[in-house]
């Protein structure tokens, strides 16, 4: 009987992310099991994804888990060398970036703080590299069919660094904490499904039940938002004071604008590949320096990281000797945004007209020196799961004149574009209006620092705004499109019945293919008819000495630190 | 008594001709080789101005090279991080500081530049309330002088973040900017010229004739004081030019995409791991610029006072 098979061009076409995973599993680096998961998550039915992995499972199996039944850690190419004894322990890993007064985790603003406090601490859930998120202090969680009830199930046998155990009674008091107003944790607002407290629910030591007001598929994605630190049940609001957590490191010190020193703990609950406690590196080390600072320092071998590079850190650095560079693709974006309640950007043909004077391969190459992904003019990134691809709109200044033209401006438009001077924006501002006046639009530019900028992104007509990455293509859609966002961080005060109906199916919806239908209407509204033009999606970088193994480049740029190992050590 | 009587015969002396009284001015700028250098480097950058009004290699705002090239047979300067030719864009940039600027209605542009604007600004400011206290002393010399020192006090920068915080962006915010944070420090140069000039015989005997305070200080007074004025205002046009540098370097200076030449730093910093020259060639500019005005502003000082001696 001919055995059944699932084509890489099928596997493509469902999420172009599975081919690489697939040929992973062919090579032994991933196992059959994190395969499914990672291809179901993908969009791959579950039978397909039982075929394919049975097809292109290796001969010899993937080493077993760690004994006592803990979890070993993720394979990735690295760490399949370690378990041929490549792994080594202990070492010094140090990097630059900059140390910010730190207090309540749930109130963590940046994410520097949050790459401090998640060397001690931990998250419910992890969003991998690969923007899949994975079960973490849980063991598994569950979801009804209509999204309204997540169970969550904790991992037994975890200890804080006090000694105590995790239990429910630690996670519902974290909980108490998100969603106290006083505490002030933007926790309050992701969370706007949990009307209190009392929607969640101890069942037992270990099983924690979410009651939502409103489904939301999210859920496990806001246990990873960087202030999502699972807290002690004593706890009193200080975390350097007071820095008790699950996490692999010990704080030894912490000096805000200064330095962060932490130590390796012994008795951490996630086993190495040798069969022993992560993490493998002794000590971590952050120095407070500015950029400029920091990539001197990582030139000169000062420092072996550097947090976030930007762009031009990426061009000076990449070809230094002895450092690596690992990119990884994110939903990051600087979008161009109008605001359709103001003339002349009621008419929707003037909007379109600006869209069609992007020529998104020179805005990206001159803005972000081609390092990006191309975009469509919406905000669905093709990393996120159930983004629908579409061709990507080419440059046309004479379609945008014609336009323009029809929308009664026959002898063109002048303009102000508003942005801030911290990011790539002046260098997208400066190319788009070089670009758009081919187009009929002179756009005169109103480029201001970053907090003259933000004291009025949502007011300016016209303008750029950084948007950060975020894991799920449903997570951001209802901040700034939606008719209840207007006055919050609707900055354009677009609204679409249509839209907002497909969104709130989609937010609905577990089934990424089924999500995908949705994110396909979704993308062409925003196309059609849409506030914002995007060029492209910033890649970002990981950079760090070449001496460090199993670095894992984050779209958040978060720090992962605990498989880490050093050669030489 | 015996009275000259003119020579029969003499040829009465013929007065200079108008280019010959200028030249005779002029000329004291060749007798100092400081202040020749200095206005040779000087004029290097307004001839520079004037032919990029009519004529640049490139369009300076256009992208059209590759990022971040050094310097090469077609970019003599090379380009920057958006692929625009440097020498256009230095060139260009002189004229803001120079030669024109840019006013907020439809486009429309005023001969000379910010730089001296601002500089003309603080003189006429300085001027004013520096002769007021100086010649009349009194509670017209406290107030002011008083204004004058909180305003000191403040650091430059801070003056011009309030100033632009206020005013918004712009080229007569700048002229503004310049004119608010230099005014005080021409004031406490006329202020102490005046406080000497006062006291000679020619005031006093102005005074006696009845003329107006107003009369003493404008025609009396600043007259006599326009030497060390002159010179300060030179140097002044060196600390305006950084200060657009510093504006620009700080991202509120003047607009992009128009280059200035402390923008064209600003911008080119973030790249200066990979391509050091779209820094360097700005700042020498600016350097070269400032030198230019200081050796200029030195030798004339120079010359002046070995006249008065």
């Amino acid at each position: 009987m001919k055995k059944p098979q699932i084509s890489e061009k099928y596997m493509e076409k469902i999420h172009p992310a599975i081919p690489d995973a697939y040929q992973k599993l062919k090579e032994g680096r991933v196992s059959r099991r994190d395969f499914m998961r990672f291809a179901t998550l993908l969009g791959l039915s579950a039978g397909a994804a039982s075929i394919a992995a049975q097809c292109g499972a290796p001969a010899q199996p993937a080493a077993p888990p760690a004994e006592g039944g803990e979890e070993a850690a993720p394979a990735t190419e690295e760490a399949a060398a370690a378990s041929g004894g490549a792994i080594k322990r202990g070492g010094t890993w140090t990097s630059s970036m900059q140390l910010q007064l730190l207090d309540h985790p749930a109130r963590l603003s940046w994410v520097e703080g949050a790459n401090i406090v998640r060397q001690f601490g931990e998250y419910l859930t992890e969003t991998g590299p690969d923007n899949i998120t994975r079960p973490y202090l849980l063991d598994r969680w569950e979801a009804s069919d209509d999204v309204m009830t997540w169970d969550l199930f904790l991992r037994e046998g975890i200890l804080f660094n006090n000694g105590d155990e995790l239990t429910a009674d630690d996670v519902i008091f974290t909980f108490s904490e998100w969603l106290n107003p006083d505490v002030g944790s933007s926790m309050l607002g992701l969370l706007s499904y949990l009307s209190g407290i009392q929607d969640v629910e101890k069942v037992d030591d270990y099983h924690i039940r979410l009651n939502l007001q409103t489904p939301n598929i999210g859920v496990p994605e806001h246990l990873f938002h960087y202030p999502a630190i699972v807290l002690h049940r004593n706890f009193e609001g200080d975390i350097i004071q007071q820095p008790v957590g699950t996490g692999a490191f010990l704080l030894e010190e912490y000096a805000e604008g200064e330095r962060a020193v932490f130590k390796r703990r012994e008795d951490y609950w996630r086993m190495g590949e040798d069969g022993s406690p992560l993490p493998y590196l002794d000590e971590l080390i952050y120095v407070s320096t500015d950029k400029d600072a920091g990539v001197a320092a990582l030139q000169s071998g000062q420092v072996n990281s550097l947090y976030d590079p930007r762009p031009s850190d990426f061009q000076a650095l990449k070809d230094v000797p002895g450092l690596t560079v690992r990119p990884v693709s994110t939903a990051q974006c600087l979008v161009l945004r109008m605001r359709v309640d103001v003339e002349p950007w009621t008419d929707v043909r003037v909007r379109n007209a600006l869209k069609m004077c992007q020529d998104r391969e020179k805005i990206m190459q001159l803005a972000y020196f081609g390092e990006g992904d191309l975009s469509i003019d919406a905000h669905v990134a093709p990393v996120h799961p159930a983004y629908c691809p579409k061709d990507i709109p080419a440059y046309d200044p004479e379609g945008a004149k014609a336009l323009l033209a029809e929308a009664g401006y026959p002898d063109g438009l002048t303009v102000t574009l508003a942005t801030k001077n911290d990011q790539q924006e002046p260098e997208l501002a400066q190319a788009l209006k070089e670009l758009a006046a081919a187009g009929g639009f002179d756009i005169q530019l109103d480029i201001t620092e970053p907090s003259g900028y933000w004291d009025r992104w949502t007011e300016v007509d016209l303008g750029i705004t950084s948007w950060t990455h975020r894991p799920l293509d449903t997570m951001v859609l209802p901040l700034a499109y939606i008719q209840e966002a207007i006055g919050a961080w609707n900055e354009t005060r677009w609204t679409d019945e249509e839209f907002e109906t497909l969104l709130r199916e989609a937010e609905g919806t577990l089934d990424v293919e089924a999500r995908r239908d949705l994110m396909c209407q979704i993308e062409d509204i925003m196309q059609e008819r849409g506030p914002i033009g995007n060029s492209f999606w910033k890649k970002i970088w990981n950079i760090t000495s070449s001496e460090f193994q199993n670095v894992q480049a984050h779209p958040t740029a978060y720090d992962l630190m605990y498989e880490v190992w050093k050669e030489d050590a | 008594m015996a009275v000259a009587q003119p020579t029969a015969g003499a040829v009465p002396s013929q007065a200079p001709s108008r280019w010959a009284k200028m030249w005779k001015s002029l000329s004291i700028i060749f007798e100092s080789r400081i202040a020749t250098v200095g206005m040779v480097l000087v004029l290097f950058w307004v001839i520079l101005g004037l032919i990029s009004l009519v004529w640049t290699p490139y369009p300076p705002n256009a992208s059209e090279f590759t990022q971040n090239l050094p310097p090469n047979t077609t970019n003599w300067l090379g380009t920057d991080h958006l692929g625009r030719d440097i020498l256009s864009r230095l060139m260009v940039g002189t004229q803001v500081i120079l030669l024109k600027t840019r006013l907020p209605w439809g486009g429309l542009v005023f001969p000379i530049g910010v730089a001296i604007w601002g500089v003309i600004g603080s003189v006429l400011v300085g001027a004013f309330l520096g002769l007021n206290a100086g010649y009349r002393g009194g509670w017209w010399d406290q107030v002011t002088m008083q204004f004058l020192d909180a305003l000191i006090a403040f650091p430059v920068i801070v003056l011009y973040l309030v100033v632009i915080a206020a005013l918004g962006q712009g080229d007569l915010v700048v002229i503004l900017a310049i004119t608010v944070t230099g005014a005080p420090g021409v004031a406490r140069l006329v202020r102490s010229l005046a406080l000497d000039i006062k006291t000679r015989d020619y005031i006093r005997a102005a005074e006696t004739r009845g003329e107006s305070p107003w009369y003493v200080m404008f025609v009396e007074i600043l007259p006599n004081a326009r030497g060390p004025l002159i010179v300060d205002s030179m140097l002044r046009v060196g600390y305006a030019i950084f200060a657009i540098g510093t504006l620009g370097f700080l991202g509120i200076g003047l607009p992009p995409p128009d280059p200035d030449w402390g923008n064209m730093v600003n911008e080119a910093r973030k790249n200066i791991f990979s391509n050091q020259w779209a820094v360097v060639w700005p700042s020498v500019a600016i350097a070269s610029l400032v030198i230019g005005l200081n050796l200029f502003a030195d030798g004339l000082r120079e010359e002046l006072t070995r006249y008065q001696k």
